[in-house]
């Protein structure tokens, strides 16, 4: 459905240069540190930026030559943007009904009863957890065929957080067609969510796996120097020096539990894989 | 289309306490000055206020997710113009009423023959100045756009004197071609004003769809 072919673009420091692909009825991850180019991605696959080589298509369609029609079936939630604080949920209620034919009035506003959204209250007095909510809520209350999100839930308290994954699951569970992107920090959002993750670091993507692999093949290894100097480092992705000795993030749990039994094994999560893979040496 | 003129006017009556403080203004000064300042007056500031409305799109980094609603850059620009328009156009009558009232009350009726071209002509003029600061928005933002139209008027202003100073007691073209302008029927003079200020109105659109496709948010 959205494919981003050998997209770049160039800023004054900041060079993003990627690939990557978000097949029809799968949620996909986007992680990395801050400034990696994560915003820039969704940005461009939004068509909000010209990339300047390579192409961005939506359902083969170029993203910033998409007509009004056919953004209808997109819905998007930026993390610094949204609709203006100065209008009322009300307002924002009239304004979806004439933007999309296929807005569910009676979803959203169930929902915003639901989330403790008050209708006559202006966007600018919401808390940023029920300004989160609101832009999740428009995204996925016209029955769009993707959502693109762009840190949905940063800055959320977890009952908040909860309350918007809540959101993505039914949105998921009522078409299995639905896709998802999504950029996130918290680790919990997108082990809880994702099909696969793309992490993404100065600009490039430095890996992408299943979730379910990650979940379950990947480790960090825990080791003192003498150990580290007699590993066998085929299958070791990274490693940081630590007071103790190593931490060394592998993609073969199995390989080290079986040949090393008296090392150290943490269960690896996506917390993990930024912080070894953008951090360790 | 009609998504974003329902926004912008819901942004725009959310400052009902500022709109009627000017209509407010705009009555008293009318009582007190010539009536007609009313029409102007009303029309300039829906002007004004409907541009506006770009400010509040932009103010928060709004603009960003506003693109990823359903419709292109090209009809954002569009209906911005349309916008402007319709406000325009809707305190243009607004203003109409309250001068044939006022009028009516002071002397006793209104010579609609004479007057109404003239007061006609309060629309194409406002309307330029919304095609002047349009694109002038949306390239620089609310901020600097002002800065830019300060100087722009500026040299406007610098540039009028200096031309009446230099050709002052000069038989110039420039000079016949006014004298012949103010011999014409008031309909002829309010039609050419029209066709002058759509033509520049047309011109700011095209500017403003290019400055718009370029942009990136």
């Amino acid at each position: 459905m959205v494919k981003v072919d050998k997209l770049v673009k160039n800023y004054d420091d900041f060079r993003l240069d990627i690939s990557m692909e978000i097949p029809d009825g799968t949620v996909t991850g986007i992680v990395g540190k801050n400034g990696a180019g994560k915003s820039t991605t969704i940005k461009a696959i939004l068509g909000l930026i010209k990339p300047d080589e390579g192409h961005v298509t939506i359902n083969g369609k170029e993203a910033s030559l998409l007509t009004g029609k056919e953004k209808e079936s997109i819905g998007a939630a930026l993390s610094d943007s949204g609709f203006s604080s100065y209008l009322r949920v009300e307002d924002v209620i009239c304004i979806l009904r004439k933007m999309y034919p296929t807005f569910d009035e009676d979803f959203f506003r169930k929902n915003c009863v639901l989330q403790g959204l008050t209708f006559d209250k202006r966007i600018k007095d919401f808390s940023t957890g029920m300004r989160a909510k609101l832009r999740v809520l428009a995204a996925v209350s016209h029955k769009s065929e993707l959502l693109i999100m762009d840190e949905p839930t940063a800055g959320l308290d977890v009952e908040a957080r909860n309350d918007i994954l809540d959101m993505f699951r039914q949105y998921l569970l009522d078409n299995e067609k639905r896709s998802i992107l999504l950029s996130s920090h918290i680790s919990s959002v997108l082990e809880g969510l994702c099909d696969d993750i793309y992490l993404i670091h100065d600009g490039k993507i430095i890996l992408h796996e299943d979730t379910d692999t990650i979940l379950s093949n990947y480790a960090v290894l825990k080791i003192n120097d003498e150990a580290y100097e007699k590993l066998d480092k085929s299958y070791i992705l990274s490693a940081k020096r630590e007071h103790f000795g190593y931490s060394c993030f592998t993609s073969e749990k199995q390989f080290y539990a079986e040949n090393y039994p008296g090392i150290v094994i943490e269960k690896g999560n996506i917390d993990d894989l930024i912080l070894m893979m953008t951090g360790g040496r | 289309m009609l998504g974003l003129i329902e926004k912008d006017l819901r942004l725009t009556f959310a400052r009902k306490q500022t709109l009627l403080i000017f209509f407010v203004m705009a009555l008293i000064m009318g009582i007190s000055m010539d009536v007609s300042f009313i029409v102007g007056y009303l029309t300039m500031l829906a002007a004004v206020i409907s541009i506006g409305t770009i400010s509040y799109d932009e103010y928060d980094n709004g603009f960003a997710f506003l693109m990823t609603l359903p419709f292109d850059r090209k009809t954002y620009v569009r209906e911005k113009y349309l916008f402007c328009l319709i406000m325009s156009a809707a305190a243009w009558c607004i203003g109409a009423v309250l001068y044939f009232i006022g009028s009516t009350v002071r002397h006793g009726g209104v010579n609609l023959i004479e007057e109404l071209p003239m007061l006609i002509a309060f629309i194409p003029v406002m309307y330029l100045s919304s095609a002047i600061m349009i694109p002038m928005q949306l390239k620089y933002g609310s901020e600097k756009s002002r800065i830019v139209l300060f100087i722009l008027f500026g040299c406007i202003a610098v540039l009028i004197f200096a031309a009446k100073d230099f050709f002052s007691g000069i038989e110039t073209p420039i000079t016949e071609l006014i004298r012949t302008i103010v011999n014409l029927s008031p309909v002829v003079v309010l039609l050419a004003i029209i066709a002058v200020c759509a033509l520049a109105s047309g011109v700011s659109y095209m500017l403003s769809i290019r400055i718009m496709k370029k942009k990136e948010f």
